[in-house]
């Protein structure tokens, strides 16, 4: 290896949410002098705002630190930031893969959490250096030596002389930076051999074009040279290559072995670009592409809107761009009967789907209805067929289906032991199969079951923290499809079926279910000029039934002498509220409703 | 531009004069209308100058005018010499018709010598009276900040009859804070035995702004399903009495119907004299301006707008549905050359299978059920981008 790989190092931070990554990130910046502390706008590197308020990281971000060591060698550091949540699973892995280390920050007033265990295990499968850091000390319940001892018990990885600091106040960041070279290898790779990259992020600049992010395994790359992408087959000419700095991009012309950065190649869209692809010279390509991932495929599906049928091409429009710079998100149009002109949106999980409503509804200044979120089942038919259904209108009726199939996830959950009973309690609720329960230590355990996505997708996750006070964490994966008894439940307004408000539920859950929908929808359908009757259906069994009574008084029953613009303002000012009324049937009902209707809270 | 008298082409057209006096002795904790609490009777009277001024400057000989109505406020604050200075600058500025409808609002407990007041009011020719009863429950009349009980109430009624007013007017009002429907059968017994010749029934409307507004959370105040059994309630006591529900707040027998405020319903011409009154007059709605002192000062009018076409199609629709004889079709085509079955038909069919409307040959109107959800209808089949 020569001087220059020596002197690389090439990690990410891995944390569970809240235990301070995007802040000890910060404090690295600043430590490195890469940013002085005037110049930092908080948390550089989450640079969209959701991801700021939210605290978490959402797309993988990497800067380049130059690092003087104490005994005088210079370093350049590539911190490859990485998402925190479980629905971003695999945007963490392709990010590690550019690593030869990580940073796994644990809070010493919390311990180990799932999260942290999943990133850590992710860290493990890419063969890195793995670093604990121990973070928050600052705080009076900080436990730094029960946190070693945890990471050394469950992880097995030696911590007693790790880092224990304070992002926060900045304490001991110094031996972060030093565990960082002494304990991270450098990156080998041979800058001779024929060029080998990886592939592993890519954003739309509307200015550059895609911007792809590489990390160079062997050889080098330089602005001009004709690459190809091994596995999508596509050929580039490089146009632009360099490093990726704290306040944006430094073309340096040339990437070498061991190196991150970024080339821009007149790349359309980020669709063209296989997040974990090979890049080599069209001229002198490498024998053998490293394995690739596995595209990240959406595991919840749900109807979104616009509240105001008449922005259908705006929310299009906005879906696009979003799409440009996250290929996990899919959309395809769907019409509804009672919501009208829309798209079925593909996510990763909940709050990828709570991420993009909420960048549509703020960025886009859209208001939308999403309909309730589903999962991918599958049926077999009598005539033989096999079908995948992400939207309840498509499922097949009762007497067409063979066998229905509903994915099920590994879950692993990590609760102080007082809360163990409660959780368990829920999870066989949610129909969960117990698998085991380990002790962490005296105080925490965690519960490993299977259970249908389905449930999880149904405010298990606030469930989760309800029943533990905020204690218990969720990490959890996909594991396999399920036989299941399967049905379709569809609601009636006046007889009249109103299709967004079907859902797909197990047959024992169905009828609690239904009940409590029916009345959430008499609880939020405005009273009409006639009575409506609300009834839960599977198939033509009327499951259950609720009222709305007519409207009985609406009427100014006042007199304002002659002053006839008050009563005209009055129903002008109704009006308008009814405007913005959707038509479910002969039903009108306001978007505000509709959405409490979908609304899932902790009773349900 | 509309005639409004289209009926009439030959005959002095018809006007009626509203004439506001915005004085009250104390302020109605849910009032919202345009009212001060008299301080002196030096600001009264240079009111009256000022309304004087106003009356002899609008006055005009083209009309007839065949109702009166001096509303508020309180206008029995004021002496029977101060109306009739006021009835006398009409006279002279107007065509008062003989037999022209003469109203005066009237609030128990502020006549002080009530024979002789409303006996002065006859001979001023004045000859109807509202009287603003609300209630027969004095622990209602003091929730909503009435400063006079039922027995005060009944002896102005008393009074006002013996001085021979032989058309009263009773104000009844419904969803007053502790308000039941016992409480209501009482009251509205209560009532009926006075045995007026129109009784106006009044919800209680919170309006933003009024202390009642401001104190609401403290009330438990009826809900749409409670206010619509006390208007139930009451609608069959009075038809039961033998008062004809003429239009949604207002019952009437032997043929009392208010003219004036049938006025409005029927987009007939109305002059609104005084402090915030309004008028539609000459195809213009018009408004006076709320501001005392530049009303002192001679400047009444504040505001005045066209009416188009299909405005005055609007207003025709929303006012006549208000009354039970509600609209006649042919007059609809003759005002707006618009065949109503053609434009409202489909939506107005959906309604009367409902129970909402009812037709009588060429008229069409809002049933007892169709009034007391009127707005909504009106919402779902009036034409809003007039």
């Amino acid at each position: 290896m020569n001087e220059r790989q020596k002197h690389i190092r090439n990690f990410s931070i891995i944390a569970h949410i809240d235990h301070g990554k995007s802040t000890l990130a910060d404090r690295i910046l600043e430590a490195t002098q890469t940013l002085t502390k005037r110049e930092m706008e908080e948390q550089v590197l989450d640079n969209m705002d959701l991801e700021r308020e939210r605290g978490i990281t959402i797309k993988a971000r990497a800067v380049k630190l130059d690092y003087t060591a104490p005994d005088g060698d210079q370093y350049v550091l590539n911190l490859i930031d990485t998402p925190g949540h479980v629905d971003f699973n695999y945007e963490v892995s392709r990010s590690l893969n550019a690593c030869e280390g990580a940073l796994l920050v644990v809070d010493a007033t919390q311990g180990i959490e799932a999260q942290t265990l999943a990133n850590a295990y992710l860290a493990v499968d890419a063969n890195l250096e793995i670093v604990p850091v121990i973070n928050k000390i600052d705080l009076p319940s900080a436990d730094i030596q029960r946190c070693r001892d945890e990471i050394e018990d469950i992880i097995g990885i030696e911590a007693q002389e790790c880092p224990a600091v304070s992002a926060k106040t900045g304490l001991n960041i110094d031996d972060v930076l030093k565990a960082v070279v002494d304990l991270i290898p450098a990156p080998d790779g041979d800058e001779d051999a024929p060029l080998k990259a990886l592939l592993f992020d890519s954003y739309y600049d509307s200015y550059l074009g895609v911007v792809v992010y590489v990390k160079i395994i062997d050889g080098s790359m330089k602005v001009g040279d004709k690459i190809k992408m091994m596995s999508a087959g596509q050929v580039y000419d490089v146009v632009d290559i360099g490093t990726m700095e704290p306040f944006g991009l430094k073309s340096t012309g040339e990437l070498k072995a061991g190196e991150v950065g970024y080339f821009t190649a007149s790349i359309k869209s980020v669709g063209d670009t296989r997040i974990g692809d090979t890049i080599t010279h069209v001229d002198k390509p490498t024998s053998e592409a490293l394995p690739g991932f596995k595209a990240a495929q959406p595991m919840v599906y749900a109807g979104i809107y616009p509240a105001d049928g008449s922005r259908y091409g705006d929310l299009r429009d906005a879906l696009e761009k979003l799409q440009l710079n996250d290929a996990a998100l899919s959309f395809e149009p769907e019409t509804s009967n009672a919501l009208g002109f829309g798209f079925r949106c593909g996510f990763l999980g909940l709050l990828h789907m709570e991420i993009i409503e909420e960048r549509l509804e703020r960025e886009f200044n859209l208001d939308l209805i999403t309909t309730a979120p589903s999962v991918i089942y599958k049926v077999t038919k009598r005539n033989g067929e096999e079908v995948m259904v992400d939207n309840p209108s498509n499922y097949p009726t009762p007497d067409e289906i063979e066998a229905a199939y509903e994915p099920l996830v590994k879950a692993s959950i990590i609760t102080p032991t007082e809360y163990v009973g409660g959780l368990m309690d829920l999870c066989q609720d949610r129909r969960g199969i117990f698998i085991d329960m380990k002790y962490i230590d005296t105080t925490r355990v965690e519960l490993h079951y299977k259970l249908p996505l389905n449930e999880i997708i149904y405010d298990f996750f606030d469930a989760l923290k309800s029943r533990s006070r905020g204690y218990a964490s969720l990490d959890y994966e996909l594991a396999e499809y399920n036989k299941s008894d399967l049905v379709k439940l569809d609601f009636l307004l006046n007889g009249e079926q109103v299709d967004a408000l079907s859902f797909i539920v197990h047959e024992e859950k169905a009828y609690a279910r239904a009940r409590r929908i029916a009345e959430k929808l008499k609880e939020n359908i405005p009273r009409q000029l006639f009575e409506v009757p609300i009834q839960a259906a599977i198939g033509s069994k009327i499951i259950a039934r609720e009222t709305v009574k007519a409207m009985r008084k609406d009427v100014l029953a006042k007199c304002y002498g002659g002053d006839i613009t008050r009563k005209k303002k009055l129903l002008e000012k109704q009006k308008e509220g009814k405007k913005k009324m959707r038509q479910l049937g002969s039903v009108q009902v306001s978007p505000e409703a509709f959405m409490a209707v979908l609304k899932l809270d902790d009773n349900d | 531009m509309i005639d409004n008298n289209f009926k009439n082409e030959k005959a002095p057209r018809n006007l009626g004069l509203y004439i506001h006096i915005p004085f009250c002795r104390t302020k109605c904790l849910y009032c919202d209308f345009c009212s001060f609490v008299s301080r002196d009777e030096q600001q009264r009277e240079a009111y009256i100058g000022a309304l004087l001024r106003e009356i002899e400057a609008r006055g005009t000989k083209d009309y007839s005018v065949d109702t009166v109505y001096f509303g508020g406020g309180t206008p029995s604050l004021l002496s029977a010499e101060q109306i009739g200075r006021i009835l006398d600058e009409i006279k002279e500025s107007f065509n008062v018709s003989p037999d022209a409808e003469i109203t005066l609002e009237c609030n128990p407990m502020t006549v002080s010598d009530g024979d002789e007041y409303f006996k002065e009011l006859r001979a001023l020719g004045v000859n109807r009276l509202s009287l603003g009863v609300q209630s027969a429950v004095d622990e209602e009349l003091k929730l909503i900040g009435r400063r006079h009980s039922f027995e005060d109430a009944k002896e102005t009624f008393w009074a006002a009859r013996g001085a021979g007013f032989e058309n009263i007017s009773v104000d009844l009002m419904l969803g007053i804070p502790s308000q039941t429907l016992d409480s209501l059968r009482a009251s509205a017994n209560q009532v009926i035995n006075l045995a007026a010749e129109h009784i106006s029934i009044y919800s209680l409307q919170l309006e933003e702004g009024t202390p009642l507004f401001r104190m609401r959370e403290r009330y438990s105040l009826a809900d749409d399903d409670a206010a619509a059994d006390m208007y139930e309630l009451v609608v069959k006591m009075m038809k039961d009495a033998g008062y004809r529900h003429y239009e949604i707040s207002n019952f009437a027998r032997g043929g009392r119907e208010s003219k004036h405020n049938s006025k409005y319903w029927r987009l007939d011409e109305y002059l609104g004299l005084g402090l915030a009154a309004h008028s539609d007059f000459g195809g213009k709605r018009l408004e006076n301006t709320r501001d005392m002192d530049r009303y002192l000062g001679g400047e009444w009018l504040q505001a005045e707008s066209d009416i188009s076409n299909s405005e005055r199609e609007f207003e025709f629709l929303m006012l006549g549905f208000r009354t039970a004889d509600g609209i006649s079709k042919s007059e609809f085509l003759a005002r707006f050359g618009v065949d109503f079955d053609e434009k409202y038909g489909k939506k107005v069919e959906k309604f009367k299978k409902l129970g909402y409307f009812c037709e009588k040959g060429d008229a069409l109107a809002l049933t007892e059920r169709g009034f007391e959800v009127s707005n909504a209808i009106l919402t779902e089949i009036l034409d809003f981008d007039y």
